[in-house]
């Protein structure tokens, strides 16, 4: 009997222990309420401390563009327009730029915003010591490589930023870049408080920002609210009361939250690979899928054997180039949830053409590509198998193995796929340069324009390691066209000379665009207004309303 | 009985060390470098790389930061997530979700399953019986993520009669659907477990001679039926509460739950060896702890066994 009262006892001790450990998450509720014109959209847990230099993820991407105003604001189409600058003037050669600010701009604990809030928050950025993710954007400015040593004490300022008076400052940077005007406008260029270095990490859990919301609160894993705020007067017209960002451990369930419209989910910015065929045609939510921004390529190395940048592997690439048939693609396996590709950048991106010289070897014409591939094998004969790369934990799969099969059947080639199983490693192998093959890559763009498409991926200054050229791809005719359109005077000639600088990339393939991915995403019925996405692919947030 | 529970616990403590040691060294054997990736297809700036590196002591080889990581987690500091947050916080925001949800699921498989199973043991044959054996057949089969859809979908879409999702700080309603897919296929395993026990049992010798002298029915069943044939029930049932405070991957994937399930499988995909061990760690205890509960209740049910 006393066995039995001991072992009774143990287990209502655990039940109890357990019991008591479930208490602390019922106090505070989440629920929406009725009044007041919140947007809740769809997120993932920030991965980095919300401070705009250490963000390179979406999860805190998109609550820092809300939080933030920049130098340069984007319209929906990724248009540039000033916002807390007054101008941004270059000197003859787009080497130096002098930056002035317009009066009144406060952050939201009151005090200004200065020229001093943006020439030290981006050292602190650039300053190895700070490890802020985002710190290669600030390398084309002069004394960044001052800042990569090792015994720095991450207060150092870039040598290259100089404050002339409280609303005027000069940047210099180490070459041409007409497209600077542009990249302020990315998220890390943001202004920050004078609190901020006080106490960075604090600043990181509750950021005090000069943009259209207000940081109210962070709830880790759970949801990050803001709420509009009332003192600010840049460029975006805010339509509703605030934005709540919920954490969420899946899509699908996202999407039945905002099926069901129950007040949990108002907008999310992607569409479950099991909803894609249906969704544009679902009663229960407003669907949305236009152009959008992320091209999505793979890259052939220019040091695989058969596929160097001479004439047999130029025949190669265009052969390969042409014997796939895009439109099918995106019909049978992305439900029309795409666009063919026809240049090296997106339909968003200003400067954009659909009919660049050589754009026709992104045509599928299978004879042609059969004869193109003859003609190489006459130069020299290819046996072997081409593989293709790709991340397994990305939905890659169904992509590539229509690639693989229409290279089978339309170029007669032995092509097989090499699925990697997660980014992580695939990521790995591409910086390692283990690729003995070809290899998935795509792009999402940081800033609006094509110097971010082109020059980022395919310059010889990005090859070997030191950029995003993955393929090290080299080719100076290129490099010359897009440092000339560096140093063009207007947004125009310098997009002219990226048309010419694109249309040697049509001719030597270093990457085979297929197709730009649709910004494609829902939102519920209790959205009334301004829903659509931008040139990030992402929710005009500012504009939804539920009034 | 006091000796023979210190000895439990103490044996804890080198199972403890040999898990931490094991999952540590599989999270580091890991394909894939966790710092590279945080810069997904961006440049990687190497001088940021190095520092990041050396926060986490990245830099070291596997023995040290192993013994770094034992060392601190003696003071109860389990180090902090690659963004930055203490793994404890991590822990103890996504575990009282887990616990909630687990013992939902745990009472709901108890009570049908039990109950169930013994209406199912008595009469057998009768029509009951047959629809209860085919619906805890098809539960079996069926697996939890079709479960859980279909109901989601029919329950809260069509029907809107329980919540589609739970989201952060679930209430008990909010829990019920998920709860409920979650201890299905463990209430239809312990419906036929209990059937087949108590039909065995009932034509056992001792209750016969229990019938002859004399015992009303009732008592019969209680006292000599039912205590007996909840023997393996129990066992079941006690592996059973481990396994859901392990957090469900796929129930809290569908229902939108912020659990231990979620928190595990992110913290793998990301390499972060410090939350990963720190949990698995945890669930370790438990499963032993509710081992040696288990152990326990034997004794209470079967006078037979006693522990010295």
């Amino acid at each position: 009997m006393k066995k039995k009262a001991l072992a009774f006892a143990a287990m209502a001790c655990s039940v109890a222990m357990l019991l008591s450990a479930c208490g602390g998450s019922n106090n505070a509720s989440t629920t929406a309420d009725g009044g007041a014109n919140i947007i809740y959209a769809y997120n993932s847990e920030p991965q980095n401390p919300l401070i705009p230099s250490n963000t390179n993820e979406t999860g805190g991407g998109k609550p820092g563009d809300l939080l933030f105003s920049r130098l340069v604001s984007f319209d929906k189409d990724g248009n540039a327009s000033n916002e807390v600058a007054e101008s941004i003037t270059p000197n003859d050669d787009a080497t130096q730029y002098t930056i002035k600010l317009k009066s009144g701009w406060k952050f939201t604990d009151g005090t200004p915003v200065t020229a001093e809030s943006f020439t030290k928050a981006w050292s602190y950025a650039a300053n190895a010591k700070n490890a802020q993710k985002a710190s290669s954007f600030f390398s084309t400015i002069k004394g960044y490589d001052e800042l990569q040593s090792d015994n720095l004490k991450g207060t150092e300022q870039l040598s290259g930023l100089k404050v002339v008076d409280d609303s005027t400052f000069t940047v210099d940077l180490n070459q041409s870049d007409s497209a600077f005007p542009i990249k302020v406008g990315y998220l890390a260029f943001a202004p920050l408080p004078e609190s901020f270095y006080k106490d960075p990490k604090a600043f990181g859990e509750a950021p005090v920002g000069n943009g259209p919301y207000k940081f109210k609160s962070w709830d880790h894993n759970k949801q990050i609210e803001l709420v509009k705020n009332t003192d600010y007067k840049g460029n975006e017209d805010v339509k509703n009361d605030g934005v709540t960002f919920k954490v969420y451990t899946d899509d699908t369930a996202a999407y039945r939250d905002i099926q069901s419209n129950n007040g949990a989910l108002d907008v999310m910015e992607s569409v479950p690979a099991s909803f894609t065929k249906t969704f544009k045609s679902d009663k229960k939510v407003q669907p949305y899928s236009e152009a959008g921004s992320v091209i999505q390529t793979f890259t052939i190395p220019s040091t695989l054997e058969h596929f160097k940048n001479d004439e047999e592997g130029q025949l190669r690439r265009e052969a390969i180039s042409m014997a796939i048939d895009r439109d099918q693609i995106i019909d049978k396996v992305l439900n029309g949830n795409a666009i063919a590709a026809t240049d090296f950048t997106s339909p968003k991106t200003p400067g954009y053409s659909d009919s660049l010289t050589g754009s026709d070897n992104l045509k599928f014409n299978a004879s042609k590509a059969k004869e193109l591939w003859a003609k190489a094998d006459a130069i020299s004969k290819y046996t072997g198998t081409l593989t293709f790369s790709y991340n397994a934990d990305g939905g890659a799969k169904p992509i590539y193995d229509a690639v693989v099969n229409q290279l089978k059947k339309n170029l007669g080639i032995d092509a097989a796929t090499n699925p990697i199983p997660t980014f992580q490693e695939f990521r790995d192998a591409v910086t390692n340069r283990q690729m003995t093959g070809a290899f998935r890559t795509g792009w999402q763009p940081d800033y609006p324009s094509a110097e971010n498409y082109l020059w980022q991926l395919y310059s010889t200054a990005a090859a070997d390691g030191k950029g995003s050229n993955d393929g090290d791809y080299k080719n100076s005719a290129f490099d010359v066209l897009c440092l000339q359109a560096a140093a063009a005077k207007d947004t125009d000639s310098a997009n002219k000379l990226y048309q010419q600088a694109q249309e040697i990339l049509l001719k030597d393939l270093p990457a085979i665009p297929l197709y730009y991915s649709n910004a494609s995403g829902v939102a519920s019925l209790s959205v009334k207004s301004g829903f659509g996405m931008d040139w990030q692919n992402l929710p005009t947030y500012t504009e939804m309303s539920k009034k | 009985m006091g000796k023979y529970l210190l000895r439990r616990i103490l044996q804890m403590i080198p199972v403890v060390l040999g898990t931490t040691l094991l999952v540590y060294a599989l999270v580091f054997l890991l394909p894939g470098d966790p710092v590279k990736a945080m810069f997904g297809d961006k440049p990687i700036n190497e001088a940021v790389a190095a520092q990041i590196r050396a926060e986490y002591h990245l830099d070291q080889p596997f023995i040290v930061q192993y013994f770094i990581y034992l060392k601190n987690a003696l003071t109860l500091d389990f180090g902090n997530t690659f963004a930055g947050q203490p793994v404890l916080d991590e822990i103890t925001r996504a575990f009282p979700v887990t616990i909630k949800l687990g013992l939902m699921a745990f009472v709901f498989e108890a009570i049908f399953g039990v109950t169930f199973g013994i209406i199912s043991g008595l009469k057998k044959g009768k029509w009951y019986d047959t629809v209860i054996l085919i619906v805890s057949l098809l539960l079996i089969s069926v697996p939890t993520f079709v479960t859980g859809f279909v109901l989601q979908y029919l329950l809260g879409i069509q029907w809107s009669i329980l919540p589609v999702t739970a989201g952060a700080d679930p209430t008990f309603l909010d829990l019920l659907m998920p709860a409920m897919v979650l201890g299905s296929v463990s209430m239809a395993y312990i419906i036929r477990l209990t059937r087949a026990e108590i039909s065995s049992n009932i034509a056992e010798d001792y209750v016969r001679t229990a019938r002859a002298k004399g015992m009303s029915n009732g008592q019969v069943m209680l006292r000599h039926v039912l205590r007996n044939s909840l023997i393996p029930v129990v066992t079941y049932l006690g592996q059973d509460i481990g396994a859901l405070m392990g957090g469900a991957m796929i129930t809290e994937q569908i229902f939108n739950i912020h659990g231990i399930g979620f928190l595990t499988y992110q913290s793998i995909l990301k390499g972060e060896a410090n939350l990963v061990v720190s949990i698995v760690t945890l669930l370790m205890l438990i499963f032993v702890v509710c081992n040696l509960v288990v152990d326990l209740l034997y004794a209470a049910l079967d006078p037979r066994i006693r522990y010295a």
